[in-house]
């Protein structure tokens, strides 16, 4: 811990004593660490320990859950999201995510990309076509697209779904992108490049990322948290996690899972 | 047919590929069945309307004004019968699908689940009531107060036909759709707001569009009912064979001519047979927009295709 806190200077997402109710159940526990700017964090741990959870706790799409309810605080770039008379809309924006499962609108790959300047009122040809382009390009599918904007973006292969689902977040111009599993439904090779694509979405944007696979997080994060049962086990750099982990349940799940 | 296949598909995890071939062989001896039913229908239809055209030409029947089939020699002119089913099937459908799709999209998406739950069963049982019911409420309480209300001869008309369907599309209509809507999936939504998309907008702009090949094929059903609502018509739209000038001129469409007409005449006369054709126009309308909505269900699938 004390490695990672001396590298933060200005920390993007700061979470601070974050507990997350479901009804009675205490699905986060009391998480304390910060993610600086510019950087991956990828978020592992065996499946039901709360990532998803504490990802959708960064742009309150716990809203929904009825009986959902947050202790503590989350500031991002030193707001608390959490703050009465916070403008939760502004803050999805602010705060885009990318789901498990490819989803994409049944609409053009145009319209899917829009959809979110659209909301916001962009209604200017020249300014959406190129915020598309350039949204398109960050996700590196301009290429395989530029020819059939018009065409539905359902129709597009797994792994291009999931770049168009990239491409649609990244057009609102967020600072942080969530992504919980993002390649879990793909194919090795679709896999790759979203990999590669997350490398270079960081110069732009911090990005938190839930993975499954371990060396997914070892091969693109900067730094890495191990969550077991709602806590924090662990976090620090992603080497640091990977080579010489201080927590012995750390050591236990990472060896685990490669024999 | 469906809960009979679904039966049948349980077994089958008992029993091997039993359930599958049973399943398999229910399905395609009910869809003969269907299809021999409805061929055996369309040629009756045929056999018995043809006759007429000896005593009159297609274009007489289809186009001619008047009416008075009990006269020597009849006149056969079907127009303003034609002409008062669309009328009243437009109007109602007027009526009835926007009020559907409002209640629909209040079930499916606003209405707390407690509150839907309490209304979806009474739209459901209100689809159960009998048409001769609204037919009653037609001719006690709307027509009267129709007629007071806008000073008219007769509050049997037009209007009061068509708001009596427009309620009976409801809660088919409105259940079928509610069903669409609720079919959209989670995480479409969850896509829309994670962009910071109000509900409202989730609403028009992604769960509304998702499904509007369920709630068109769902209105499509409504207008059919509509079409071929025979009770309320005879009860409420007045029964006039012209053609309709204003909203409040009673009408008479081509079910309830056929269900007034066709105890009263003698069996093989041209009267006779014309009703016979003015049934198969009916079918003819109804088939059309069957073939209509399964156009518009491939179209559905194949736009979601990739996702499914
Ligand atoms: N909508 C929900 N309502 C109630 N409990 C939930 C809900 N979603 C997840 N949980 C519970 O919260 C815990 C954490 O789940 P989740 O965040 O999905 O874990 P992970 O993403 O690490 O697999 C699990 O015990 C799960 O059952
Ligand atoms: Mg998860």
């Amino acid at each position: 811990m004390d490695k990672t806190e001396s590298d933060l200077d200005l920390p993007q997402v700061r979470t601070q004593n974050l507990d997350l109710y479901y009804g009675a159940d205490r699905v986060l526990r009391s998480l304390n660490f910060d993610i600086p700017r510019g950087c991956v964090a990828a978020f592992i741990g065996p499946s039901g320990c709360g990532k998803s959870s504490y990802l959708r706790c960064l742009n309150r799409m716990n809203d929904f859950i009825s009986g959902a309810r947050v202790e503590g605080r989350v500031l991002i770039d030193g707001e608390d999201i959490y703050a009465s008379g916070v403008d939760v809309i502004a803050l999805r924006r602010r705060v885009g995510m990318v789901f498990q499962k490819p989803n994409p609108f049944p609409m053009s790959i145009y319209e899917n990309v829009a959809y979110g300047p659209r909301l916001f009122g962009v209604k200017d040809r020249e300014t959406l076509d190129e915020t598309v382009r350039s949204s398109l390009e960050g996700a590196a599918l301009w290429n395989e697209v530029k020819d059939k904007l018009n065409t539905p973006g359902t129709g597009l292969s797994g792994g291009q779904q999931q770049r168009l689902c990239i491409a649609r977040a990244i057009a609102t111009e967020p600072e942080v992108l969530l992504m919980d599993e993002p390649t879990s439904a793909l194919d090795p090779l679709s896999t790759s490049r979203i990999e590669e694509l997350i490398r270079d979405l960081k110069s732009r944007f911090t990005v938190a990322i839930v993975t499954h696979n371990m060396q997914q997080a070892a091969r693109i994060s900067d730094y890495t948290a191990f969550f077991l049962l709602g806590e924090l086990v662990e976090y620090g750099t992603t080497s640091q996690i990977f080579t010489v982990p201080v927590d012995k349940r750390t050591e236990d799940y990472i060896t685990g899972r490669f024999g | 047919m469906g809960l009979r296949m679904g039966k049948s598909e349980t077994t089958s995890h008992h029993f091997g590929g039993w359930g599958d071939k049973a399943a398999a062989r229910t399905a395609f001896s009910v869809s003969t069945i269907c299809i021999l039913i409805m061929g055996f229908i369309l040629y009756f239809l045929v056999k018995e309307s043809l006759p007429v055209l000896k005593a009159t030409t297609l274009s007489e029947l289809l186009f001619g004004m008047d009416w008075y089939p009990q006269e020597t020699p009849p006149a056969l002119g079907m127009f303003p019968l034609i002409a008062s089913s669309l009328a009243v099937t437009f109007l109602s459908s007027a009526i009835g699908l926007p009020v559907s799709i409002v209640i629909a999209v209040f079930t499916a998406e606003i209405a707390p689940r407690r509150l839907r739950s309490l209304v979806k069963p009474l739209l459901e049982l209100l689809g159960f009531l009998p048409s001769i019911v609204f037919g009653f409420l037609g001719m006690v309480v709307v027509a009267p107060w129709l007629q007071a209300r806008f000073n008219l001869l007769t509050g049997l008309n037009m209007a009061n036909a068509s708001a009596l369907l427009g309620m009976m599309m409801v809660p088919i209509v409105g259940s079928l759709a509610d069903e669409a809507l609720c079919a959209v999936p989670r995480e479409l939504r969850d896509a829309s707001y994670a962009l910071g998309a109000t509900r409202w907008e989730t609403i028009r702009r992604v769960v509304l569009p998702s499904a509007l090949p369920g709630v068109l094929s769902a209105s499509l059903l409504g207008v059919m009912r509509a079409t071929g609502e025979t009770m309320v018509m005879l009860m409420a739209a007045g029964g006039a064979a012209v053609i309709p000038q204003s909203l409040f001129d009673p009408v008479r469409p081509l079910t309830s001519t056929i269900a007034a007409e066709m105890g009263e005449t003698p069996v093989g006369s041209e009267h006779y047979h014309a009703l016979f054709f003015a049934g198969l126009i009916l079918l003819l309308i109804t088939l059309a927009i069957n073939l209509l909505s399964a156009k518009i269900e491939a179209k559905g699938l194949k736009t979601k295709g990739g996702n499914l």
